[in-house]
């Protein structure tokens, strides 16, 4: 009797916390995207490049940057509370390797619930850039970033609270690719005076 | 009973960190092998440094004036060698396997592919008590390079830094040779 008291008031307990463990994950996952459907560009690309630091990787690189070390001390700040870094970056030798409906695939997330873009420069040198925010409530939950020109698609997503500042800290760093974020932003206050 | 139990229960445990153990150790033999059959390769034996750490250590300070710290833990190094051979094929099929055999036991940090696979570069990583496992993959046109190293915490935040130039100071150091 013992035994089965035991199933019977461990089972529910158990099938909740797996529910609430899997709706937490997917909150946690709102703001990664899905970019396996570009993957097929490796191969027309002439290079390719392809960040996956997960959750379990920022969980790690928080432990292992040390508090007394100036730089390190800042990094850690930067990447406090991130779930992800996640990078695919494409540069090709000719134009139109890549079709619309890529940027697309990647742009149709960035319209989902939540997501605002923040950026959009487009120039005839550099290409288009955007960046785009999530918001859950008041809060950031994650960043997205998409460069794309005739040579070059690049999206950079950032998982977890995070901002443009931190982005532009990032840069060059973590497989992070060099945006310039930093220039973009004070030329988009610029344009807006 | 119980102890019998407890008994039962802690020779379950041995046995099952055990297997893990195992299996984590045969991965870079493993990817070894699967280049091997992929791209119809041999791999060398391993340079005379690569057997120890200290060598290693010793040359790559020197080399680089002597102020070089070295990056993997001493004796820590498994290298396994390509050298003139060719490695014609589908990378985007060979990263695709080997993502799939890696990714239970490691984790993947970053790849590169350059030249339309004429350099491609993997670099995955794993938790190996309180040091780390890190496993670099260079395939370039002609030759390949499999390095494993154990890298300390302070080492896995450069690696984590800057994972490309990290990898590549890893294969690095395990491959120069004192004899040139």
């Amino acid at each position: 009797m013992k035994s089965l008291f035991h199933i019977n008031i461990r089972t529910p307990l158990l099938a909740l916390s797996l529910i609430v463990t899997s709706a937490l994950v997917a909150k946690a996952q709102d703001s990664r995207i899905q970019m396996g459907n570009l993957d097929y560009l490796a191969a027309k690309a002439s290079q390719t490049v392809d960040v996956n630091l997960d959750e379990r990787l920022m969980r790690l690189a928080s432990k292992v940057f040390s508090d007394t070390d100036a730089d390190e001390r800042e990094v850690k700040k930067v990447i406090a509370g991130l779930k992800g870094i996640y990078v695919k970056s494409f540069e090709f030798d000719a134009d139109g390797q890549y079709a619309a409906a890529d940027v697309e695939s990647i742009r149709s997330q960035l319209r989902g619930p939540g997501w605002t873009r923040l950026v959009n420069v487009t120039s005839k040198k550099e290409g288009i850039l955007e960046v785009y925010l999530l918001f859950n409530g008041e809060q950031v939950g994650g960043l997205a970033v998409l460069h794309t020109d005739d040579r070059e698609l690049t999206v950079v997503n950032i998982v977890g609270p995070v901002d443009l500042d931190k982005l532009a800290k990032l840069e060059g760093q973590f497989g992070v690719p060099e945006l310039g974020i930093e220039q973009q932003k004070s030329k988009t206050k610029k344009d807006e005076q | 009973m119980k102890t019998l139990g407890l008994k039962v229960f802690i020779v379950v445990l041995v046995l099952a960190s055990a297997s893990v153990v195992r299996a984590g150790n045969d991965d870079f033999n493993s990817v070894v092998r699967m280049i091997e059959k992929f791209y119809g390769v041999k791999h060398q034996g391993i340079p005379f440094l690569a057997r120890t750490g200290m060598n290693v250590a010793t040359t790559a300070a020197r080399i680089k004036g002597g102020d070089a710290k070295r990056i993997a833990e001493a004796g820590s190094i498994k290298l396994a060698v390509f050298e003139d051979q060719n490695f014609d094929g589908d990378f985007t099929k060979f990263r695709a396997s080997l993502n799939e055999a890696l990714n239970d036991t490691w984790m993947p940090l970053i790849q590169t592919l350059s030249g339309k696979g004429e350099e491609q570069v993997y670099i995955f990583l794993r938790n190996a008590g309180d040091k780390y496992n890190v496993l670099v993959i260079t395939i370039e046109q002609r030759d390949a390079t499999v390095v494993q190293v154990t890298l300390s915490q302070k080492n896995l935040a450069l690696l984590l830094k800057d994972p490309e130039g990290t990898g590549k100071a890893i294969t690095q150091e395990a491959t120069i040779n004192d004899q040139e």
